[in-house]
């Protein structure tokens, strides 16, 4: 179905065109005493024809097209066919080889542009992969390793020790379950073919969504939050958008060091609502704004004690979904102190209700 | 050990999930029965008749909706689905067919008690009265299902008739998922394309009337693209 439809817009704008040429040309015609122009404006109709269209039937159309126009319009004999002169066939032939090029040619380009950004994905995918790998091997060693000791030393251990080694399994289990869901969603937005499950949300009921399971996993901090009082319904992936805030959120957690507040605001603007996240933390290095959301941040400026961080995988799927919802992710280091990350989504029209 | 009177149907085809789930029912006093496919989950069903089923829908021979669709038929033994996140669409589905909550793998042992808790709750409930007489209490909220009064903290709240249905509905249910279209269907009595924004809306009025707030604990749960359950005492 979006064949045909392409196809329609193709041959609309093919016929847009040569009529365009055409009567452009009964306009030159009455201005200039000369023809000369006739073929050049036509030559360029049928170059634009190949440049936009998708097929290169409607060049070769448009250029067959082109020569009966200027066969029967402006040639002698006017308004009338006269398709045996050898001039006639060489102009058609000539068409003929600009329509061919110059869908060849764009063909070309689009293909290579097709490429670049195939490739583009897949270096983002295998510095992604680099970067878990890196980050999964760690608590695998310790769930691993912990078990082995106590399966191993089951009589030897003394309890307190048992507690201490199964809580350490417990906690590098849950961080491994947070790296998974965040995998999902990678794959699931880069899969081909798989679109987003847009469902209108109310905005309420999401950010409820959100605080609540946010409280469970970190029961120690409060989050204020700031939405408007009215009835709000965004087309979003839901289960996508609450992991893009749980990441913000639990971020603020690990990496504003110093942090006494923070907060989750939602303010309406014109059809869109702004959602940002906000701490008061120790705010983001300058030097790695950039590099934030492209998921290879440079290990090396983490101090040591921090490795456990997440954070680039973490926010280049939060960058990833929001690009995906047709928007983008900004990070920013407020003036009074510690990091704010914004982002919009566009709300559904207001209607009956 | 904690005994309690209570059989529980576990239906899970990986070993070490059903060995896990079993240990934790085991040591809170559950009766378990372990099957590991569809098949054998409607044999053990008939001749054990367990008071609570806790069901995988991925199972090797029989998708388990097909296991809900044939207990449904005669019984309304609570089942708790368990269902990996990429399953989203089923578990709507086994929640429309009879499920009376789900569970997303991972989940932590409390979770998992909670539910197993709530949904026996909620069927002794349904079995003891099955007319809606008498009152529903949770927290600080009051329904008085005669005379159809609600009130929070002792003040009275005024809703409309639609508000009032869907609480009533709600309540009647705590505990279990409603899905959209169930709710829809009890209180409007049909189903077209603009209903579900019906519904958010007058549960966007019933939630503030009742004084919620984003984020604390609530009466009413979002479950986000699903439905809504009722907190249950």
């Amino acid at each position: 179905m979006r064949m045909t439809k392409k196809t329609a817009s193709d041959g609309g704008f093919t016929v847009v065109v040569l009529a365009a040429a055409f009567f452009l040309n009964l306009l030159l015609d009455r201005w200039f005493e000369t023809i000369a122009l006739v073929p050049m404006i036509f030559v360029l109709g049928v170059f634009l024809i190949s440049l936009k269209t998708q097929h290169l039937f409607w060049g070769i159309f448009g250029s067959f097209v082109s020569v009966l126009l200027v066969n029967y319009a402006f040639t002698y004999p006017y308004f009338g066919i006269d398709l045996v002169s050898p001039e006639c066939i060489v102009s058609a032939l000539v068409m003929l080889v600009v329509a061919v090029m110059t869908g060849t040619l764009t063909m070309q380009i689009r293909k290579t542009l097709q490429m670049k950004a195939e490739i583009e994905k897949e270096s983002m995918r295998a510095n992604l992969l680099r970067a878990v790998s890196h980050d999964l091997r760690t608590p695998l060693t310790t769930v691993y390793g912990s078990c082995s000791a106590i399966i191993d030393n089951f009589d030897s251990l003394d309890k307190a020790e048992q507690i201490k080694l199964l809580r350490g399994i417990q906690q590098d289990a849950q961080w491994l379950i947070r790296m998974v869901e965040n995998l999902l969603s990678v794959t699931r937005i880069d899969a081909e073919g798989v679109q987003l499950k847009k469902t209108p949300t109310v905005l309420e009921e999401f950010i409820d969504t959100v605080l609540l399971k946010f409280k469970k996993r970190c029961p120690g901090t409060a989050v204020i939050a700031d939405i408007p009082d009215t009835f709000v319904s965004i087309p979003m992936d839901a289960v996508l958008m609450e992991q893009v805030l749980m990441n913000l959120l639990e971020n603020a957690v690990y990496h504003a060091r110093g942090m006494t507040e923070l907060r989750l605001c939602v303010t309406l603007k014109g059809s869109r609502a702004w959602f940002s996240v906000s701490d008061n933390g120790c705010g983001i290095e300058e030097s790695i704004l950039p590099h934030l959301f492209t998921g290879c941040l440079d290990r090396h400026t983490e101090t040591s004690d921090s490795c456990r961080s997440n954070m680039g995988i973490g926010l280049s799927v939060c960058a990833a979904i929001v690009r995906a919802h047709g928007s983008t992710i900004t990070a920013a280091n407020q003036k009074t102190g510690g990091a704010v990350f914004r982002f919009s989504l566009e709300t559904e029209a207001e209607d009956e209700a | 050990m904690k005994h309690n009177r209570y059989k529980v149907l576990l239906i899970e085809d990986e070993s070490n999930i059903r060995s896990m789930v079993k240990a934790i029912l085991y040591a809170n006093g559950y009766q378990v029965i372990l099957a590991d496919s569809c098949q054998s989950g409607m044999m053990l069903f008939s001749s054990h008749l367990p008071d609570l089923v806790i069901l995988d829908l991925g199972l090797p021979d029989r998708d388990g909706l097909e296991f809900i669709r044939h207990i449904r038929k005669t019984d309304v033994t609570p089942v708790l689905v368990l269902s990996a996140r990429t399953t989203e669409e089923d578990k709507i589905q086994a929640l429309d067919l009879g499920a009376n909550d789900y569970v997303t793998k991972p989940f932590g042992t409390g979770e998992l008690l909670a539910r197993v808790r709530a949904a026996l709750r909620s069927c002794r409930i349904s079995r003891d009265a099955a007319l809606p007489a008498g009152k529903f209490q949770l927290l600080d909220l009051t329904i008085d299902y005669n005379r159809r009064l609600v009130t929070v903290g002792g003040g009275e709240v005024s809703l409309t008739q639609t508000e009032y249905n869907i609480l009533d509905f709600l309540s009647q249910n705590s505990g279990k998922v409603l899905t959209y279209s169930a709710i829809i269907r009890q209180v409007w009595g049909y189903d077209d394309p603009g209903s579900v924004k019906k519904l958010q809306v007058n549960m966007a009025n019933l939630r503030k009337k009742l004084g919620a707030k984003p984020g604390a604990e609530n009466y009413i749960v979002n479950e986000l693209g699903v439905g809504y359950r009722m907190n249950d005492t």
